[in-house]
């Protein structure tokens, strides 16, 4: 991405604005959830994808995200002021959850997301003021439809350059540089003087606050939440296909990977039924067997080839 | 009341130890986190169900033929699907492993709906008394037979040529291939002899409990927890966390209510791995 390509994207962002006006409801709705996963996507691929520690976990901090706006809005918040609770909210537990976990590696740390991941259910299950398993209403946008699927779609699609250009940011500071070298070697590069464990878990509060929001969103935007739906583990495994279809490591990957993943996905359900969740399987299988370094991988290997003649060792 | 309860304990963790063995076998010496073992536990309840009402073969007699097509099912997907794929690592495996659950889950959903299924045997109703506490017949069925296999898989880890292999090669891999031990075919066994356990311990399940594809999930759950207690890998370590789990879920409910029993195995499980991430019994000897 250089300098020549930013009046180039800069229209394509114009253009994709100025969608929702013309879309009707349904397509507004899946180009809504595309860039809700582009988000969570993105999340997920800072940890693995640049830092190389999978939060297999990660959508309980989308459920943070929408349980801490359905609290606030519920205590008379209006709901732009609730984005910035939902963010401290899930800083606080990134931290307090990645102080300890993040010492582990590989696997285990993969696991221990997950367990994690299960008590945090449990606890809103069982207590008060989350609706408990129930599940919990939010207040409803004060707009009519056509308006509401508008704002929602400009709002997810705002967070997901946000996400983007986060990512992008980080990947060209020192932070960036560290938490790569993290993922090439951690010893050697605590050795080396970074601080690997403020870097761990700073990173995992930058994933955990993209996630977050994009949970605020989601939970104003369906009005009703319950454990079950923002806990659900397929949230964080569609958001790892998607990173591979992509490319896992890449800045635009997890965007890219969003938008075939949502469109597989729309034919599979519209025209497999009752065998969609095994098209879904066999499609996913597939992908990783064809283009195991993802779309946006195998571009910038191609290119990289052109340009330097260079073979595939050293890609990436 | 007291001896009540510890007997349900110790007659739930028999199940769950061999659930786990065969989970903890495949994350030890594989190195492959299986996310379709769920189903594939479930697949075996199935099989043995259709065993039974087609053929009327005792589902204790269904465990060792569940457990064989189950065998077969696994080394399929190994040399499929796992071994050509997986060279990317963890998130490669965690997301192909997914998707063949997702495949299995379908297929069963198709075939034998959501409906929640139950196996009748005829001494299903028989139980006795032990010093005031009442005993199923068929739960102490599950729980010998469930420890029997266990002790069978750790002499085959021990005696055979094969099992000794295995344990060669989750010791030292380079080590293992230097004296001309065929890596690739003992994660193939092993993986298969994983999924083996799977089968039988969903045969066995089915012999007591109801089930349906919609337990996929939570047995993955449980497995999880067993294999992490007992250290991965180690056989007898799942064996001693599948009782452990057993023991802390009888006791959850009674100290917290059933509301809180699945976080407490969660809890503990994040517990072992941040205190003794090599398990409770286990050495620091597996990556």
């Amino acid at each position: 991405m250089t300098k020549k390509h930013l009046p180039l994207l800069l229209l394509a962002l114009a253009a994709l604005g100025s969608l929702p006006f013309f879309l009707s409801g349904y397509w507004a709705r899946v180009l809504t959830v595309m860039f809700m996963y582009g988000v969570i996507a993105q999340g997920i691929n800072l940890m693995s994808g640049f830092m190389g520690y999978v939060p297999f976990g990660n959508a309980m901090f989308f459920a943070v995200g929408g349980y801490s706006t359905a609290v606030a809005m519920g205590a008379g918040i209006p709901f732009f002021l609730t984005l910035p609770v939902a963010a401290c909210v899930s800083v606080v537990i990134s931290v307090l959850i990645g102080l300890p976990v993040l010492r582990l590696r590989g696997h285990y740390f993969a696991v221990a997301t997950i367990g994690v991941s299960g008590a945090l259910m449990s606890v809103v299950q069982n207590v008060e003021f989350t609706g408990g398993a129930m599940g919990t209403t939010l207040p409803i946008l004060n707009a009519s439809p056509a308006q509401a699927s508008v704002f929602f779609y400009l709002a997810m699609l705002g967070l997901l350059v946000v996400a983007n250009v986060t990512t992008w940011l980080i990947l060209r500071s020192r932070f960036g540089f560290g938490i790569r070298a993290i993922r090439a070697n951690e010893d050697a590069a605590n050795s080396m003087g970074i601080n690997t464990t403020l870097f761990k878990v700073l990173n995992w509060s930058i994933s955990a606050v993209l996630t977050s929001l994009s949970g605020s969103f989601y939970a104003y935007w369906m009005s009703f939440i319950s454990p079950d739906e923002m806990f659900n583990v397929m949230i964080a495994v569609n958001a790892i296909v998607i990173l591979l279809v992509g490319g896992l490591g890449t800045v635009l990957g997890p965007m890219v990977g969003a938008v075939i993943f949502q469109f597989v996905s729309e034919v599979a359900w519209s025209s497999f039924g009752h065998y969609h969740l095994a098209v879904l399987g066999v499609a996913t299988i597939i992908i990783v067997a064809l283009i195991p370094n993802g779309f946006v991988g195998r571009f910038l290997e191609l290119r990289r080839k052109r340009i330097t003649g260079q073979t595939e060792e050293g890609a990436r | 009341m007291e001896l009540q309860l510890v007997c349900n304990a110790l007659l739930l963790g028999g199940v769950y130890a061999l659930m786990g063995a065969g989970f903890s076998l495949q994350w030890g010496i594989s190195g492959i986190i299986n996310l379709a073992y769920g189903a594939m536990v479930i697949l075996g309840s199935y099989l043995s169900m259709v065993l039974f009402n087609t053929f009327h073969i005792d589902p204790f007699l269904g465990i060792p033929l569940s457990g064989a097509a189950l065998f077969i099912l696994g080394a399929a997907i190994y040399r499929g699907i796992l071994q050509p794929l997986s060279k990317g690592g963890m998130v490669f495996t965690l997301i192909l492993t997914f998707a063949i659950r997702l495949i299995l889950e379908n297929v069963m959903l198709v075939l034998w709906s959501a409906d929640y299924r139950t196996i009748r045997v005829a001494y299903g109703g028989v139980s006795f008394d032990f010093f005031g506490a009442h005993i199923p017949l068929v739960r102490l069925l599950a729980f010998v037979v469930a420890m029997i296999t266990v002790y069978l898989l750790y002499l085959f880890m021990k005696k055979t040529k094969t099992g000794k292999g295995i344990q060669a090669v989750a010791l030292d891999r380079i080590g293992a291939q230097a004296v001309g031990i065929d890596i690739q075919r003992m994660y193939l066994v092993n993986f298969a002899l994983g999924s083996a356990l799977a089968g039988g311990a969903g045969a066995l399940w089915a012999s007591i409990y109801s089930f349906s594809p919609h337990l996929v999930g939570a047995v993955v759950g449980k497995v999880f927890i067993v294999a992490i207690l007992g250290g991965l890998g180690n056989i007898w370590g799942a064996a001693a966390g599948g009782i452990l789990l057993g023991i802390a879920e009888t006791a959850g409910v009674s100290f917290f209510g059933a509301e809180w029993q699945e976080s407490l195995g969660m809890v503990i499980m994040v517990a072992v791995l941040l205190w003794r991430p090599y398990g409770l019994l286990g050495k620091k000897f597996f990556a």
